[in-house]
């Protein structure tokens, strides 16, 4: 059973990754009554790209040349360390969560710095954006994942998987606490709205598109996809720690899977519902995720979890 | 004598021959090479001893006979500190040449070098404060031997005002764990009641603190590295503010342990504090030597973090995470030191080849200077904390520390932990876009400035010093697992740590720091060649189909203006735009921006004009006349006269 968690890490990472947002930009379209793309539309881009030319914005570097394959390199073994049903095989790589955390980091500077490379307005725009929330997003990833981790008191993540099974973790305040929080930590990372709004063709308003915007060819193709295994990832992860999951190897693969459909789900509706926040708003309401998430241990240290 | 023994005697000698030969007319290189060879043998022996090997010289005394010897704490200090020496001596060889009173910089360099030694050495309360009062004064006499404006005058009576009045705490730390025979036996101090411990605790915390940069007492810290010669600069920040956390350390694990739990919240607040606030500051700043400076209360701040954990968790009792936060915080003070002084040495040669460290002057640097640029890449990428680099193994190490301490059980300290937890991961998120930047602005892009353009690499040895250390950062990336146990050695009760290459703590899901080395580079390539080296088409960036120039180009301000809105009402940005307009039309615009440093204008400069106002006051007693001396006499015998009746005193 390792050996189908094993599968799916690499096989979901690398090619069901694609599916998620497709299939949220496909649903939104449904709910907004268009027709929309087909759920299937991120992997024929990507097909596309792939056979493409690139383009070598001048004066740059080997840092921007490079930033694709580091970004992609800092994503792949992030997908490792995701369990899957509460198995994770042994890749050598552990399973901490706060080398997740790490992992996700280098991605931003690796842009962060193409960014720069350019010279590009628009994309030290996007990344100075990007950066100014991760300030506060990254307190938040780190408190909500503090709040799994304590019924296992170990930062591992099969162990969290393990503990947030079954149906006590439901019955803790802390638990509510950090799937609330963890929500916002899911629309910041995959870059949804009301956070950033990845539909947007109007470069002054981009965050997560901005520093991508002079890529072209396989180098985009390599950042698309590592935006879609970041989706996995986030979307796995919730799924795992802050989903209800029962039963054994098989049922919990089921739980998985259900709780993907739900999520890309609510995140449709999310973004059909709710309009783009002021950017300078967005760093307000991950305080105020961080806070809830405070909150959360506090009753948690109170009632003794740990 | 062993074999380390007789490495230390004959590094020291060395070391005093490389400081007094250059007075004596010997040549600045040989003396140089005497410093290297006399500071490497040191650091070799401080190693063995780290490592295993039985302490060497005396134990600690009490008494005022000066005693020398290493054990394992020392040893590991001696080792950073030769481990940052090397390379800024072989880079001081060829910056500091035909430099004015090259000779003296050369012999100052030395004995800043004994000092930091000798501090880490000492056995006896006299040897560590002559020690460290040298350490102190040599970088000054440093700076004002290389420039003696008013300016750098101020700057220098600034950090001497500072760290005097703040060491007054570590004589009076040291001192009294002298007179009541703590120093030779920790044990004595818990004796003498709860008075004396917590005065040796306060007089440590602000001495040693103010030394360290720890907020609020760093008003010097940025002013005095940046004017330093560069070299001196990488050992100030590299090294100095660490031995300030040795003299913590002893103290605080040592001599007056086990310390309250008031000491160890205190740590974490002040920890965070500084953190926190000196990233913030190093991000807002457009000189790259301030904003290195900050950057290093920074990281002074996360290793105090990490001592904190320890000592909570030595309160509560959990003596293998005691171990792991100190092993933490010990591995934090070695990778800081060897980024930060590759940053600074990068830093100068950046300096001497375009005439100024303004971050908007600057740009392109690293098609330039391709040896130095790679170098303080690698290192800004390490300082940001990002995998797999130095800088993240200890930063993941102290933000488990934190997170551990968060699980509880108590609630005060669970919470403190997951607010510093929190805090450390956003100073995480900022130092990576305050290195984001100044990687941006220094290396890459298009020049900012003409003479930029014009900028070359400087000699070999100042070339290899940054790409020496930027080969230090990326191996210690890989070997935690053989330093983390040997560090937890170090802590009260030598916690025995499971390491392996993995460094599979309990409790985690374990660092394969080696491994994610290894996939990260190995997949980079895979990349790479999947992308393939196709042809690509040269285009301009685009910009809405304007032409990008130097112009158009983003500063410093410009990349840090959503955040510096974000926080407005703690940075306090102060903004003046004046438009000058002839008949309707605007002639001139001019715009001035700047974020005042809070802690000067709030807290400093009220408390020294408190203090100037004082010094008036009492300047009025000093009238210079004979009589009202007198009577000043006549009033103080009669004072004690009457207390001797009433029998306050005798």
């Amino acid at each position: 059973m390792t050996a189908v968690a094993a599968l799916v890490q690499v096989l979901g990472g690398l090619a069901l990754a694609p599916l998620l947002p497709g299939a949220v930009q496909s649903l939104k379209a449904r709910l907004q009554g268009r027709r929309g793309p087909s759920p299937l539309q991120p992997y024929r881009n990507l097909r596309r790209l792939w056979g493409k030319s690139a383009v070598d914005p001048q004066p740059t570097t080997i840092v921007y040349r490079l930033a694709p394959c580091l970004v992609a390199a800092a994503t792949a073994p992030a997908l490792l360390l995701v369990p899957i049903a509460g198995r994770a095989p042994d890749w050598s790589l552990g399973n901490d969560a706060l080398v997740l955390v790490g992992l996700l980091a280098l991605g931003r500077f690796a842009l962060a710095a193409a960014s720069w490379d350019t010279g590009s307005g628009f994309a030290l725009m996007g990344s100075a954006r990007d950066l100014t929330f991760a300030v506060f997003a990254e307190p938040l990833l780190l408190l909500t994942l503090l709040l799994a981790a304590l019924p296992a008191a170990s930062t591992d993540l099969v162990a969290m998987s393990a503990a947030a099974g079954g149906a006590a973790p439901w019955g803790e305040p802390a638990h509510w606490c950090g799937a609330a929080a963890f929500a916002l930590v899911v629309l910041v990372e995959t870059g949804r709205q009301p956070i950033d709004n990845p539909d947007t063709h109007l470069e002054l308003t981009m965050i997560h598109e901005g520093p991508l915007l002079e890529y072209a060819g396989r180098d985009l193709a390599l950042l698309e996809w590592s935006g879609a295994a970041r989706h996995w990832i986030v979307l796995v992860l919730a799924a795992e720690l802050f989903g209800p999951h029962w039963g054994g190897f098989w049922a919990q693969l089921g739980w998985l899977g259900l709780g993907l459909a739900v999520l890309c789900a609510a995140l449709a509706v999310t973004e059909t519902a709710q309009a783009k926040m002021r950017i300078l708003r967005v760093p307000g309401l991950l305080a105020g995720g961080c806070a809830l998430a405070l909150v959360g241990l506090a009753s948690a240290l109170v009632g003794g979890l740990v | 004598m062993g074999a380390a023994e007789a490495a230390a005697v004959l590094g020291a000698a060395l070391l005093l021959a490389g400081t007094v030969g250059p007075l004596l007319r010997l040549p600045s290189g040989a003396a140089l090479a005497l410093q290297a060879a006399g500071i490497s043998l040191a650091g070799v022996a401080g190693a063995a001893v780290l490592c295993g090997v039985a302490p060497l010289g005396s134990g600690f005394q009490d008494g005022l006979e000066p005693a020398l010897g290493v054990d394992g704490l020392s040893g590991f200090f001696l080792a950073t500190i030769a481990l940052v020496a090397l390379p800024a001596l072989a880079y001081g060889r060829e910056y500091l040449r035909g430099a004015p009173r090259e000779r003296w910089l050369v012999a100052l360099g030395g004995l800043f070098l004994l000092a930091l030694g000798g501090v880490v050495a000492a056995r006896d309360a006299a040897v560590f404060l002559a020690a460290w009062e040298l350490m102190t004064l040599a970088p000054a006499a440093a700076i004002l031997v290389r420039r003696s404006d008013a300016e750098v005058r101020h700057v220098v009576f600034v950090y001497l005002a500072v760290t005097h009045l703040g060491g007054t705490g570590v004589w009076i730390a040291m001192l009294a764990l002298a007179h009541y025979g703590a120093l030779a036996d920790p044990g004595a101090l818990a004796g003498q009641g709860a008075a004396v411990q917590t005065l040796v605790i306060v007089g440590a915390l602000i001495g040693f603190g103010t030394k360290a940069g720890l907020m609020p007492l760093h008003a010097w810290l940025p002013r005095a590295h940046p004017v330093a010669p560069s070299n001196f600069s990488a050992l100030m920040s590299g090294v100095m503010v660490k031995v300030a956390i040795y003299g913590l350390v002893r103290v605080l694990f040592e001599w007056a342990a086990p310390v309250p739990l008031w000491v160890g919240l205190a740590l974490l607040a002040a920890g965070l504090l500084s953190a926190f606030g000196g990233v913030l500051f190093a991000l807002v700043q457009r000189d790259l030597k301030r904003l290195l400076a900050f950057s290093s209360i920074e990281n002074v701040g996360i290793v105090a973090l990490a001592l904190g954990a320890a000592l909570v968790f030595l309160w509560e009792g959990d003596r293998t995470w005691a171990g792991i936060a100190f092993a933490a915080a010990l591995l934090h003070v070695l990778n800081h030191a060897v980024f930060k002084s590759l940053l600074f040495l990068a830093a100068g040669s950046f300096e001497r080849a375009v005439g100024s460290l303004d971050l908007d002057r600057l740009g392109g640097l690293l098609r330039r200077m391709p040896w130095t640029g790679a170098g303080f890449l690698l290192g800004a990428a390490a300082i940001a904390g990002v995998p797999p680099l130095n800088g993240f193994v200890s930063e993941w190490l102290t933000l488990q520390a934190l997170v551990h301490v968060a699980f509880g059980p108590a609630l005060g300290t669970g919470l403190a932990g997951g607010v510093a937890a929190a805090g450390l991961a956003a100073t995480a998120a900022l130092a990576l876009f305050c290195f984001a930047k100044a990687t941006g602005l220094v290396l890459l892009g298009s020049p900012r400035r003409p003479e930029v353009g014009g900028a070359v690499e400087p000699g070999r040895a100042m070339r290899l010093a940054p790409v020496a250390l930027a080969g230090g950062c990326v191996a210690l990336a890989a070997v935690p697992g053989l330093l983390v146990p040997a560090l937890a050695k170090l802590a009260p009760g030598a916690p025995t740590v499971a390491g392996g290459a993995a460094l599979a703590l309990p409790g985690t899901g374990s660092l394969p720091s080696p491994w994610l080395l290894l996939g990260i580079v190995g997949l980079t390539a895979l990349a790479w060649r999947l992308r393939g080296g196709r042809r690509a088409a040269p285009v301009p960036a685009w910009a809405c189909g304007q032409r990008v120039e130097p112009a158009l180009g983003w500063t410093s301000a410009g990349f840090t203006k959503p955040l510096v809105l974000v926080l407005g009402a703690l940075l306090r940005p102060r903004r003046e735009v004046e438009v000058t307009r002839t008949a309707g039309i605007v002639e001139s615009v001019t715009y001035r921006g700047e974020i005042p440093h809070r802690f000067d204008t709030h807290l400093y400069r009220p408390l020294r004009d408190r203090a100037l106002a004082g010094a008036a006051l009492v300047r009025r007693i000093q009238s210079g006349s004979v009589r009202a001396y007198a009577a000043y006499l006549l009033a103080l015998v009669l004072t004690m006269l009457v207390l001797l009746r009433v029998g306050a005193i005798g």
